[in-house]
C-alpha cells in the first residue's frame, strides 16, 4: 500500500512539471521517470528498504513521496540540462 | 466478388445466424451460475503428501475422487474445476448445507492403522506403553497424555527425526502460534481446518497479518504425528484434545475395500451405526500380522500392573485426516494369534447414521491422493440468487433502450442501423451462450451489458467517420465506404486490446470473474461480426434508396464541427494540473482513509440476511454479542427484494457451526425473509486472489504497450501507459476517497477499464498516425490539435455510449454489481479525460524533441513572430492513402468507389495537395500536373504560402535521412521514390 501511495505522489506532482521548461532529460517522460521513482526510492530509503503495508500507510506515508518526487525530477533536469549544454538540440541551432 | 454480392452474401449470412439462434434459445436451457440459482462454492488449496506429490496428475485424480463423492451426494450438475496449479473450486448448485458439503467432498479420507500403546508419547517426550497415564489403558481415547493443541505442538516439536518407510509424510510440518495465547493458527476454514503447512511461509499466512510479526513457527519432523481425540456422535464444536505418537502406519487405507454403512447388531453390540469393511489380501496378511503381535504383547504384559487380564489388553488405533475415529482393544485371549482380516473389520463408536453413510462413502471413492485446505467457501440462497438475475436482466434491459436513444438520437438512420445490430448481436450472443455453455453468472451478466455499449462504440467510430467524409464533400455513398475503411483499423485496435485484456483476466482470475472475462472476450469479437460487417452491409445494400439520399439523415446535414477547434496542447497545462490536483487530494485520501479491502482480499466471513422485522444495525449487533460475535460490522442494506430490513455482516473467518449458531439466532429472533447468504475466505485465498490481480494488471499493462508499440511506434506507447496508470491510480484513489469495498469485482473493472480507457486514446492516436504524413510541414502540437479536434467528439461520443450501460448496472444492478458498476464509471471518466488531455499531450511534449520536429517548431515560430499557431492556418493537408493501398493502380484521380466519382470539393483537394510548391531556399520541387480528367475544373489558384502548412515530404525527413557512402545525402530522387512509394504517394 505504502509503494501505491508513493506512486500515486509522484505521479501527482509530475503533472506540475509541465510548468517548467522541458529541459528533462527524455523530456516529459524523463521528468515523469524522475518523480515517480524518485518518490518510490525516497520512500524506500526513508523506511529502511520495506514497504508500508495496508495498515501501516499514513498521511506521513504519502507525505514521504514529495522530497524524493521533487529530487527525482531536480536529478533529471540538471541531467537535460548538461547533455544540452554539450549537444544544443538541432531546433535552437536552426534558430 | 462485388460489392452487391458481398453485401447480399452477409445479409443472409446473418438472417441464417439469426433463424439458427433463435432456434437454439429456444431448444436449450441456459445454464447459470450459483450466484444465480443459488447453492454452495468451496475453493480449495491443495498440498502434497508423501505417496502423492503435488502435480497435474494427482490434482486429476484429487478432481476424479471429488466428482464420485458428489455423485453419491446426488448434485445435478456439479462444477469442479481446476484453478491455477493448486487450487480446485467446487460449485454445487442448490446444496443449501454448507457444512455437509464441506465434510463430503473435501474429506481426505486418509485412513491410517495405528498400533497404539508402542507409539503414544508420553510428556517426557519418550514412549512407554505400560504407562496408563501415557496410553490410557482402558480408555485409550480419553484418558493418557492427552493435551491441547498447543502443547501438542510443542511436545512433538522436540521431537527428533525419525524417517522410516512406514511413516505417513516424509517432510517436516510447521505450525504457526501465538506463544502468547498459546493458540495455534489453522489454514481453511469450515469443519476443514487443516493445522501444519509444508513451509514455515505457509504457516505464517495462517497468522493475521496484525499480529503475524508476534507468531512463533514450531517445526515437527517426520517421525512424528498429532492427531486429534475421537470425537462424541454429532458434535458441531470439535474438542481441543489432541495425541502426539510416532508415526508408525501398520495399515493404510488402501489396504481396505467395500466399505459400507452398518449397525452394530453383533454379540454385544448396541445397535449403533457403524461402518464394516473387507481387507485386501495385501491388508488380510498385515492386518494379521499386527493384530498378533499385540495380543502377543498383551499376553506378556498380564501382571505387570495389574491382575486383571483386560488391563493388559492392547489397542490399535484407526485414524482418519489427523482424527482418531476409534481405538478398539484387541482381546489376547480371544484372539492369540491375531484377527484372521477374512471377514473383515469394521469401525464403531461416536457415529450418527449419516456421519457413518458420510465416511462409508469417502471410503468407498477412495482416499484424495491430496489434501486440501479450504480456503474460501460461501453460500447463496437461490431466493437472492433468483433477486440478482432480475437485476441484472432489468440493468441490461435499461442499458440497451438508453444505447439505443443515444444512438437514434446521434445518428439518426445510421443509429437505427446501429440499434437493429444491437438488437442482432444481443440474439446471436445470448444464443452462443447457451450453445458453448457459458455458465451465466453475475458477473458475466455484466460484461454482457458492457459489451453492448462495445458494440455501438464500433459503429460511431464508422458513423463519425462517414459523417465526417460527408461533410468533407463526399457523396453519401463514397462517405460511408471510406468510412468503413477508414474507421476499422482503430476499431480493430481497440478491441483487440479488450480482447487480450480479457483473456488476461480469464486465465489469473477467480471463478467469479472468469465468468466476466469470458462473456466480455465473447462479445467483443461477436460484436465486431454484427457493428461493421453486417451494418456495412445493410448500409450498402441500402445504397440507392431514397433514405440515404439526405446527409440529415444520416446526421451530418451540418457544417463540418468547428465547434471543438481548441488549442489542446495550449492549455494542456491547465488540464495537466487538474489531473494533478485530483491526484493529490486522492493520494492524501489514500494516506489518511486507506483502501477498504473487502474479505476477498482481507480473508474473512460476510453474511447476508434479510429479517421479517424491520430492525436497525444496534438490534441485530446486539444478537451477534450474545452470540460471541461482538466485533463483528454491521451494515445495513438498502436492497430490494423480500425482507423488511436486510444486513450485511462481517466478521473474522467462521467456522460452518459459528456461522449456522448467529444465524439461527437471527432467525429466531427476527425471522428470515429467505435463506441466508454468506460468504467465508481463508487469508490463503486473499492472498491469491491479491497476487493474481497483481499480476493481471501488470500483464495487461505490458501486453497493452507491446501492442501499441507494434501496431504504431514505440513512443506511443508511453503516453499509453501513463494515461492507463493515471486511469488505476484516480480510481483506487476515488475508492479510498469515498470508503468504497475493494472486491474481485473491483479488479475485474480495473483491467476493464485499461480496455475502455485505451479505446479513447487509439481513436486519438489512430488520426494523429494519420495526419502526421498528410502534414509534413506542420509542428506536432499542430498535428495533434487538428486530430484532436477532428475526433474529439467520436471520443465523447464512445465514452458516453460506453457509460451508459455502466450506469444501468450503478442503478439497476443490485447490490453485487454496484461497486463494480462504481469502479468502471469512474474508469471510464477519467479514461476519457487522460485519453485527449493526458495522453495527447505527452506524446507532443515528447515528440516535439525530436530533430525534425524541433526544426520544424523553430522554422514556424522564425516566420511567426516566435509563435507557433495552435493550428496549421492555410494550406491543405495533403491526402496519403494508406499503406495497403500503394499497390493499387489506377487514375490519380479516381475515386476510392470507381462507381461514384468525386465531388467538386474532393477534386480541388486532390489537384492542390498536387502542386505542392517549392519552399525554403528552392529545396522542394513541384510536382508534376497530373492529367486531369475532362470533366475536371481548370487548375484552382494556389493558396498562399503559410510557413505552418504542409511543405515537401523532403523537408520532412532530410534531418533524420541516411548519408551516402559518400558522405552525401542521398539524391531526392531515390529518397523521394522510395518515400513515394512507402506513403502510396503519386507517382
Amino acid at each position: 500500500m505504502g509503494a501505491l501511495a508513493w506512486t500515486m505522489m509522484g505521479l501527482a506532482l509530475w503533472h506540475f512539471t509541465i510548468f517548467i521548461p522541458d529541459h528533462f532529460w527524455a523530456g516529459i517522460v524523463g521528468a515523469f521517470l524522475g518523480s515517480v521513482l524518485g518518490a518510490i526510492l525516497f520512500g524506500l530509503i526513508v523506511n529502511g528498504f520495506s514497504v508500508p503495508g495496508q495498515h501501516a500507510t499514513d498521511l506521513g506515508t504519502v507525505l514521504e513521496a514529495v522530497p524524493g518526487a521533487i529530487i527525482g525530477v531536480a536529478v533529471v533536469y540538471v541531467i537535460g540540462l548538461r547533455r544540452e549544454a554539450k549537444n544544443p538540440p538541432l531546433g535552437e541551432l536552426a534558430a | 466478388m462485388t460489392d452487391r454480392r458481398r453485401n447480399l452474401f452477409v445479409l443472409l449470412l446473418v438472417l441464417g445466424l439469426l433463424i439458427a439462434s433463435a432456434g437454439v434459445i429456444a431448444t436449450k436451457p441456459t445454464k447459470q451460475g450459483l450466484d444465480l440459482q443459488g447453492g454452495v462454492e468451496l475453493n480449495y488449496q491443495a498440498q502434497g503428501t508423501k505417496t502423492s506429490p503435488l502435480n497435474a496428475d494427482s490434482l486429476s485424480r484429487s478432481i476424479d475422487v471429488m466428482r464420485k463423492r458428489i455423485d453419491q451426494l446426488g448434485v445435478a450438475e456439479p462444477e469442479i474445476q481446476r484453478n491455477g496449479n493448486n487450487q480446485i473450486t467446487v460449485a454445487l448448485p442448490n446444496v443449501s448445507n454448507l457444512q455437509e458439503a464441506i465434510q463430503q467432498v473435501g474429506t481426505v479420507a486418509q485412513l491410517e492403522f495405528y498400533d497404539w500403546e508402542p507409539n503414544v508419547i508420553g510428556p517426557d517426550g519418550k514412549t512407554d506403553p505400560e504407562n496408563p497415564n501415557v496410553t490410557g489403558q482402558h480408555d485409550a481415547n480419553a484418558t493418557g497424555n492427552v493435551m491441547t493443541l498447543y502443547n501438542a505442538v510443542v511436545l512433538a516439536s522436540k521431537q527428533p527425526e525419525r524417517l522410516k518407510p512406514d511413516d505417513s509424510r516424509e517432510d517436516s510440518l510447521f505450525y504457526a502460534v501465538d506463544p502468547a495465547k498459546k493458540h495455534v493458527f489453522g489454514s481453511g476454514t469450515g469443519g476443514s481446518v487443516r493445522y501444519g503447512a509444508e513451509t514455515k511461509a505457509q504457516a505464517l499466512l495462517n497468522v493475521p497479518k496484525a499480529i503475524r510479526a508476534k507468531a512463533k513457527v514450531y517445526e515437527v519432523k517426520p517421525g512424528t504425528v498429532i492427531l486429534r481425540t475421537e470425537q462424541a456422535a454429532g458434535v458441531k464444536t470439535k474438542t481441543d484434545t489432541w495425541y502426539v505418537l510416532q508415526d508408525n502406519v501398520a495399515l493404510r487405507g488402501q489396504d481396505i475395500k467395500d466399505p459400507e454403512q452398518q449397525f452394530d447388531s453383533g454379540t454385544g453390540g448396541d445397535g449403533a451405526p457403524n461402518v464394516t469393511f473387507q481387507f485386501t489380501s495385501k491388508g488380510q496378511k498385515i492386518w494379521q500380522k499386527v493384530t498378533r503381535e499385540i495380543a502377543d504383547r498383551g499376553s506378556r504384559a498380564l501382571g505387570i500392573g495389574s491382575s486383571d487380564p483386560a488391563d493388559s489388553n492392547q489397542h490399535f488405533a484407526i485414524a482418519l485426516d489427523d482424527e482418531l475415529v476409534s481405538i478398539p482393544y484387541i482381546d489376547w485371549r480371544k484372539n492369540s494369534d491375531g484377527i484372521d482380516g477374512s471377514n473383515g473389520s469394521e469401525i464403531s463408536g461416536g457415529f450418527t447414521i449419516k456421519s457413518a453413510q458420510a465416511l462409508a462413502n469417502v471410503l468407498k471413492t477412495g482416499a484424495l491422493p491430496l489434501k486440501l485446505n479450504l480456503i474460501a467457501s460461501s453460500q447463496v440462497s437461490a431466493t437472492l440468487g433468483r433477486e440478482a438475475l432480475h437485476q441484472g436482466l432489468i440493468a441490461g434491459i435499461v442499458g440497451f433502450i438508453v444505447v439505443a436513444l443515444f444512438l437514434l438520437a446521434f445518428y439518426r438512420l445510421l443509429g437505427v442501423i446501429a440499434v437493429v445490430a444491437m438488437a442482432v448481436y444481443a440474439l446471436y450472443f445470448y444464443a452462443l451462450i447457451k450453445l458453448v455453455p457459458v455458465t451465466l453468472t453475475l458477473p458475466g451478466i455484466a460484461g454482457l451489458i458492457l459489451t453492448l455499449g462495445v458494440a455501438a462504440d464500433a459503429n460511431i467510430v464508422i458513423f463519425e467517420r462517414v459523417k465526417e467524409e460527408i461533410r468533407g464533400g463526399r457523396s453519401i455513398m463514397a462517405g460511408i465506404a471510406t468510412g468503413y475503411k477508414k474507421g476499422l483499423s482503430a476499431i480493430i485496435d481497440a478491441n483487440v486490446v479488450t480482447i487480450m485484456v480479457a483473456f488476461i483476466l480469464f486465465v489469473l482470475a477467480t471463478a467469479e470473474v472468469k465468468g466476466f472475462a469470458l462473456t466480455l472476450g465473447l462479445g467483443v469479437i461477436v460484436s465486431l461480426f454484427t457493428a461493421v460487417l453486417a451494418t456495412q452491409a445493410i448500409l450498402g445494400t441500402m445504397g440507392k434508396s431514397r433514405l440515404l439520399s439526405n446527409p440529415s439523415a444520416l446526421g451530418a446535414g451540418g457544417e463540418k464541427g468547428d465547434r471543438f477547434r481548441i488549442d489542446y496542447m495550449g492549455y494542456s497545462k491547465w488540464f495537466f494540473s487538474f489531473s494533478g490536483v485530483i491526484l493529490l487530494v486522492c493520494a492524501l485520501a489514500l494516506g489518511s482513509k486507506g483502501i477498504n479491502f473487502g474479505i476477498d482480499f482481507e480473508s474473512g466471513t460476510r453474511i447476508n440476511v434479510a429479517l421479517n422485522k424491520n430492525v436497525d444495525e444496534d438490534a441485530v449487533r446486539s444478537v451477534l454479542s450474545a452470540n460471541g460475535e461482538g466485533d463483528a460490522k454491521v451494515q445495513k442494506v438498502t436492497a430490494k427484494g423480500a425482507g423488511a430490513s436486510k444486513f450485511q455482516i462481517s466478521t473474522a473467518t467462521l467456522k460452518p457451526a459459528q456461522q449456522a449458531r448467529i444465524t439461527n439466532a437471527l432467525q429466531s429472533k427476527y425471522g428470515f425473509a429467505h435463506a441466508s447468504d454468506s460468504s467465508t475466505i481463508g487469508p490463503t485465498f486473499g492472498q491469491t486472489i491479491a497476487k493474481s490481480a497483481i499480476i493481471a494488471i501488470i500483464a495487461s499493462l505490458l501486453v497493452i504497450s507491446a501492442y501499441i508499440a507494434l501496431r504504431f511506434e514505440p513512443k506511443y506507447a508511453v503516453p499509453v501507459l501513463i494515461a492507463l496508470m493515471h486511469d488505476i491510480l484516480i480510481t483506487a484513489g476515488v475508492y479510498a476517497l469515498f470508503g468504497q469495498e475493494v472486491t474481485t469485482a473491483t479488479v475485474a473493472a480495473l483491467l476493464t477499464i485499461l480496455g475502455f480507457s485505451l479505446y479513447d486514446t487509439i481513436i486519438v492516436f489512430d488520426r494523429i498516425r494519420e495526419n502526421v504524413p498528410r502534414m509534413p510541414r506542420a509542428a506536432f502540437s499542430q498535428i495533434v490539435n487538428r486530430s484532436m479536434s477532428e475526433v474529439v467528439v467520436r471520443s465523447l461520443a464512445t465514452s458516453f455510449c460506453s457509460g451508459l450501460p455502466v450506469l444501468a448496472l450503478l442503478l439497476f444492478g443490485g447490490e453485487t454489481l454496484k461497486a463494480f458498476a462504481f469502479a468502471l464509471l469512474v474508469g471510464t471518466i477519467s479514461g476519457t479525460y487522460s485519453s485527449v488531455f493526458i495522453a495527447g499531450p505527452v506524446l507532443t511534449a515528447w515528440k516535439e524533441r525530436e530533430p525534425v520536429y524541433r526544426r520544424r517548431h523553430a522554422s514556424i515560430a522564425a516566420e511567426n513572430g516566435g509563435v507557433v499557431p495552435a493550428f496549421a492556418t492555410a494550406g491543405a493537408a495533403i491526402e496519403v492513402a494508406p499503406k495497403q493501398r500503394a499497390r493499387r493502380s489506377g487514375r490519380l484521380t479516381a475515386p476510392e468507389d470507381p462507381d461514384m466519382g468525386v465531388s467538386r470539393e474532393e477534386f480541388d483537394e486532390m489537384v492542390r495537395d498536387l502542386h505542392v510548391e517549392p519552399v525554403r531556399g528552392g529545396k522542394g520541387a513541384a510536382v508534376a500536373e497530373p492529367k486531369a480528367r475532362p470533366t475536371a475544373p481548370p487548375k484552382p489558384q494556389r493558396p498562399k504560402l503559410d510557413p505552418s502548412a504542409d511543405a515537401l515530404p523532403e523537408d520532412v525527413v532530410m534531418p533524420d535521412r541516411p548519408e551516402t557512402a559518400t558522405g552525401k545525402p542521398k539524391t531526392r530522387s531515390s529518397a523521394a521514390a522510395k518515400r513515394r512509394s512507402k506513403h502510396g504517394r503519386p507517382r
